[in-house]
């Protein structure tokens, strides 16, 4: 009794460290780093917050988080829930919406016919995802292939074609595009710094979400946790955690 | 009691955080140090290096006013000291004088140094220095102002016999 008492606690205090704490703190970290370049001449930082599109495009995506099964909104927010995990949960649902958008910043070029290009494109995949049949899993392996390809346009091919040193890539579209003028798609070149910044920025995005698909069922307050599990079993478990805590206390 | 520790200081954490995100974003930080320079102006622990400032006033009165200006910067990084941001205004405006007709280019960012100092400070900036004509932030404001202006007062040929303040 007194071993399952321990691990029902620690699995308690795991989950709660986890939502309420770690959960938030990845999301928070995505929303800093999605918007942060580091500039190629001098190696100031430059933080671009996150323009209009992408708050469109992380509306898209948290309904098909919703449509998908990623996020039950009655389940993070409910009336039957503590005020303070209603507002935990509110507020990872805000940090979750901002870290979207940061996650598209990341790898959307920053001005110029190629950011309307794959902003076109990242609002024509997920619209076109809101008609589709998706679970969670699903939608987590469609979003890193799509999050995936967008790096590895922007910030191989793209920053390639603009290094200023000029890349494989610029000599081969110079050679293809000899006479057309790249001006139309102008991108500012930054130091390849940024690129690492915004690899690490979306595996952070989708080790969140990977989190988030995992402990599903499970972000809830301690005791709409419980409830999963025989009620009368985890009373007793929380009523002998707290007598096993203040005997140690009284012990010491 | 340790599940709702952990719910409190996680939304506590997450709160603080959020908040440093929008000030990083507002105040947009080019370098660590501009970072650090500016989490002390929000703290209000900020302080002018005053061993910088020395310095730049010992060359300001040797009338090395661009070297002045140069340490008055180094030892105020987040341009939030009113005294020191009235005296690069000053350090402009001296450098920008001349009998004949004024550096317009110098007497427009003097301006848009006292303008930074006045703005800083709630209440009027008066500098007590005797090696000084103006002592207030208002009259440099306007003596800048008024050298950047086109007037028929500018052809007068006794306009020669005024002086520097």
């Amino acid at each position: 009794m007194n071993e399952k008492l321990t691990v029902a606690t620690n699995r308690l205090r795991n989950q709660a460290l986890l939502s309420f704490v770690v959960l938030p703190m990845i999301l928070l970290t995505v929303v800093l780093l999605g918007g942060l370049r580091v500039n190629a001449e001098g190696g100031a930082l430059v933080f671009i917050p996150p323009p209009l599109v992408t708050l469109v495009l992380a509306v898209l995506l948290l309904l098909l988080f919703v449509r998908g099964g990623l996020i039950q909104p009655r389940t993070w927010v409910a009336h039957h829930h503590s005020p303070l995990t209603n507002s935990s949960h509110i507020l990872t649902l805000i940090a979750l919406f901002f870290a979207s958008a940061q996650a598209f910043n990341s790898v959307l070029p920053e001005r110029g016919l190629l950011h309307w290009l794959f902003s076109f494109f990242f609002l024509w995949t997920l619209w076109n995802n809101q008609f589709s049949l998706f679970d969670a899993r699903r939608l987590l392996r469609s979003l890193m292939v799509l999050f995936g390809t967008a790096f590895v346009l922007k910030h191989m091919l793209v920053a390639g074609l603009y290094a200023p040193e000029g890349g494989w890539l610029k000599r081969l579209a110079g050679t293809l595009l000899q006479g057309v003028s790249l001006g139309t798609l102008d991108a500012p070149t930054f130091s390849p710094a940024t690129g690492y910044i915004s690899f690490f920025t979306l595996v952070l995005y989708i080790t969140g979400l990977l989190l988030i698909t995992f402990s599903g069922e499970q972000i809830t307050d301690g005791k709409q946790h419980l409830a999963l599990t025989p009620a009368s079993e985890l009373e007793v478990v929380n009523r002998e955690s707290e007598n096993h805590e203040a005997g140690i206390v009284n012990r010491t | 009691m340790q599940h709702k520790f952990v719910q409190i200081s996680g939304l506590a954490l997450s709160v603080a955080y959020a908040a440093l995100i929008v000030w990083i974003y507002a105040t947009e930080p080019r370098t660590f140090r501009e970072m650090a320079t500016g989490a002390q102006v929000a703290a209000g622990t900020y302080q002018v290096d005053q061993a910088k400032f020395d310095a730049g006033l010992a060359l300001f009165r040797r009338e090395q006013f661009r070297a002045a200006r140069d340490e008055w910067q180094r030892a105020d990084p987040a341009q939030n000291d009113g005294r020191t941001q009235f005296y690069i205004a000053y350090a402009f405006y001296r450098e920008g004088w001349g009998r004949v007709y004024n550096d317009d280019n110098l007497f427009r960012q003097g301006l848009e140094k006292v303008n930074r100092a006045i703005g800083l400070r709630p209440e009027p900036l008066n500098i007590d220095d005797p090696d000084l004509q103006i002592h207030t932030a208002a009259e440099l404001k306007a003596e800048l102002e008024q050298g950047t202006e086109r007037s028929w007062g500018d052809v007068n040929p006794l306009k020669v016999l005024r002086t520097r303040k």
